[in-house]
């Protein structure tokens, strides 16, 4: 991701007449992401379908409080980063800069809340070896938490390029990749959550 | 394709419309704990927010054909998924066991 956002082109891609939001390399990406995450979906409810009663019961063990938390952190990071791509489009730098940082702030609540979510489930002892809902949630929960991470690292690089006028009204399509990646990622755990936190 | 209107207004309503989805799903897992119908109000609820990313934040609507068919399957996949699971969980049981 980082790779398509440093070699980001100069101008915002058009092919047959429709926009490429970013680039094409971070689509290659976020569709690689996508496969990684069909196939865990297909862990998910295989595992659902033959164990009912384990992801009925378990879904009640986990904290819906921290569930709901990230939800709101994702959903509102992705609004943040949406309207830094908006107002730089305005030619607003400043806003563009203001609304970025933002976006990180609120991003960096994720890994906060995920941390003291398992340390809340450690305590109550739910760890991997507590059931196959619980088996199937850290390794899709742990895995989105990986993915979110590239995204935060590049929420970071792409600020400092802004912070020094990387990007303009004209040429802001690393950006826009930033902001696809992240935007993508919110998609996903806006799947993860109602699964794991809302089906009891 | 004009991308320099402003749309702070349609970007808050979409985030506004998402923190709204989030709770109302909450509220309907608690109030509906046992419906059966409750994962296709999961699934419906599931396939909007994505739809509402997807269309407002990505601006599905004027991307490439490939990034729209790419977003729409993706969002499309869980729901029908998580209905099948539900109404069909044994068939797809059977046909899921080595």
């Amino acid at each position: 991701m980082v790779a398509a956002i440093l070699h980001s082109p100069p101008e915002i891609p058009v092919e047959n007449g429709r926009h490429i939001p970013g680039n094409k390399g971070i689509w290659v990406g976020i569709t690689c992401e996508f496969v990684e995450f069909v196939v865990l979906f297909a862990v998910y409810f295989i595992a659902r379908a033959h164990f009912p009663d384990a992801f009925h019961e378990g879904a009640q063990r986990l904290s819906v409080v921290a569930g709901t938390v990230i939800t709101l952190l994702m959903v509102t990071s992705s609004f943040f980063i949406a309207c830094s791509v908006n107002a730089i489009r305005l030619g607003r730098h400043r806003a563009a800069v203001a609304w970025l940082v933002a976006g990180l702030v609120v991003a960096l609540g994720y890994p906060l809340a995920k941390f003291l979510e398992i340390s809340w489930n450690l305590a109550h002892g739910i760890d991997g070896s507590s059931g196959i809902f619980f088996t199937v949630y850290y390794y899709l929960t742990f895995n989105h938490l990986v993915h979110a991470t590239w995204g935060i690292l590049g929420i970071l690089w792409v600020l400092a390029r802004l912070l020094f006028h990387g990007y303009t009204a004209e040429d802001h399509s690393g950006l826009e990749a930033l902001a696809s990646y992240w935007h993508a990622t919110d998609i996903i755990w806006l799947i993860i959550f109602p699964l794991f936190y809302v089906l009891a | 394709m004009n991308l320099k209107i402003d749309r702070f207004r349609q970007l808050t309503a979409t985030w506004l419309a998402l923190v709204a989805l989030t709770l109302v799903g909450l509220g309907l897992g608690e109030w509906f704990r046992d419906g059966r119908w409750l994962p296709l109000l999961v699934a419906a609820i599931i396939w909007l927010k994505g739809a509402l990313v997807a269309r407002h934040f990505i601006e599905s609507h004027i991307a490439h054909p490939f990034i729209a068919r790419l977003l729409q399957g993706f969002i499309a996949i869980a729901p029908a998924a998580l209905i099948l699971t539900a109404f069909f969980g044994d068939t797809l049981a059977r046909w899921a066991t080595l």
